[in-house]
């Protein structure tokens, strides 16, 4: 009776590490994929939309900071590279990172890592291989979609007026 | 009992546990497996390609869009000084001083890490709005409870929730503070009282 069993119980255990491991693997791509689907209900594919401060009414991500302005830009480089320019507010912690579909880090750079100057990143699938656009800095990506975020720090409420108008002038679009 | 019986339940029971498994690992304590100093808790490679599955989908729930450490650190609370799950019922006082980093915030969270709705609308503290202790002019104080004072600066509601959680992020950290988070000089949590 128990020999029956044997084998049937081996293949079970089997699966239960395929579906352990696979639940793992996929969560990441599951999470993107609704953070990507909410954010982008904000404005065009390739294109930045600018988020309002978090408030206990304005979550669109968990565990937002109410001390910085977000914009987002949810991207898919499949047809081709993305260009993307974003301005320096003067003296202040500003950021651009990029994150693609399995949550990682393709490309970070601060107001520190340009020495105040603008951001301009050129996102592109590792595999492409089309003309590159000349005073762009390259971001392969291991997949076509992901979301590009720019943070930028608000000491002030006060300020919040100054540096909209300067994150406004952030762009995301097809090279 | 037909042999492809017993194949349907020990498949089924597979795909049910290993994946029920790998949820209840996921929603888990978002402290465990972290690098530990105090009541805080650190993660070290969040957003990047070396993090490992299971704190690659836990960042994903927890902290989803969170930066490398060499950008930022999170430092998460749960508990307090002593060691008592943080309750938003009760009034804590933090203790620090000024870190090794550019800037800094404390944010208070509840749940899987939303913000508290509070009459206030206040959520955190940043480093340009601190009130310094009068004997020690180099520690910061910030105060965390369900009364709103007057006076907010220094000040985050807890907005009454039974649970919640504190998040203190410090932006490109130096030193210690990002190569040996252990060591790190970090806040006090510590209760004072309970209404």
């Amino acid at each position: 009776m128990i020999r029956r069993w044997i084998l049937p119980f081996l293949i079970g255990c089997g699966v239960a590490y395929g579906a352990w491991q696979g639940t793992l693997l996929a969560t990441p791509f599951a999470l993107m994929h609704a953070a990507m689907t909410k954010i982008g209900a904000r404005g065009p594919e390739n294109q930045f939309a600018f988020g309002e401060l978090a408030t206990a009414a304005n979550q669109p991500i968990v565990r937002p900071s109410p001390d910085l302005l977000y914009s987002t830009c949810v991207f898919d480089v499949s047809k081709g590279p993305l260009l993307v320019d974003v301005e320096p507010i003067p003296g202040a912690y500003w950021s651009v990172s990029v994150f693609d579909a399995r949550t990682d880090v393709a490309s970070i750079q601060s107001d520190r890592d340009t020495g105040g100057k603008s951001a301009r990143l050129l996102l592109h699938r590792n595999d492409f291989k089309g003309k590159f656009t000349p005073g762009y800095t390259r971001v392969p990506l291991n997949y076509s979609k992901g979301i590009l975020l720019i943070r930028m720090l608000l000491t002030d409420q006060s300020q919040f007026g100054e540096v909209d108008a300067i994150r406004r002038k952030a762009r995301c679009r097809p090279a | 009992m037909k042999s492809w019986h017993r194949y349907a339940i020990c498949i089924t029971l597979g795909l049910v546990g290993g994946a029920g498994y790998a949820v209840s690992q996921i929603r888990g304590n978002f402290a465990e497996n972290q690098i530990r100093n105090g009541p805080w808790r650190v993660n070290t490679n969040q957003g990047t390609a070396s993090a490992t599955v299971l704190t690659r989908a836990k960042v994903a729930l927890n902290g989803l869009l969170a930066l490398p450490a060499k950008e930022a650190m999170y430092y998460l609370a749960t508990v307090d000084s002593e060691g008592k799950p943080l309750n938003g019922r009760c009034t804590y006082t933090l203790r620090g001083e000024e870190f090794d980093a550019r800037w800094w915030s404390l944010t208070l969270y509840q749940g899987e890490g939303w913000l508290v709705p509070n009459k206030a609308n206040k959520y955190s503290v940043g480093s340009g709005s601190l009130i310094k202790a009068e004997s020690k002019p180099a520690q910061w104080i910030i105060t965390v409870g369900p009364d709103i004072p007057e006076e907010l600066n220094g000040f985050i509601p807890t907005g009454g929730v039974p649970k919640f959680d504190l998040t203190l992020r410090v932006y490109h950290p130096q030193g210690v503070l990002l190569n040996d988070p252990v060591k790190a000089k970090l806040p006090t949590i510590k209760r004072e009282r309970c209404s």
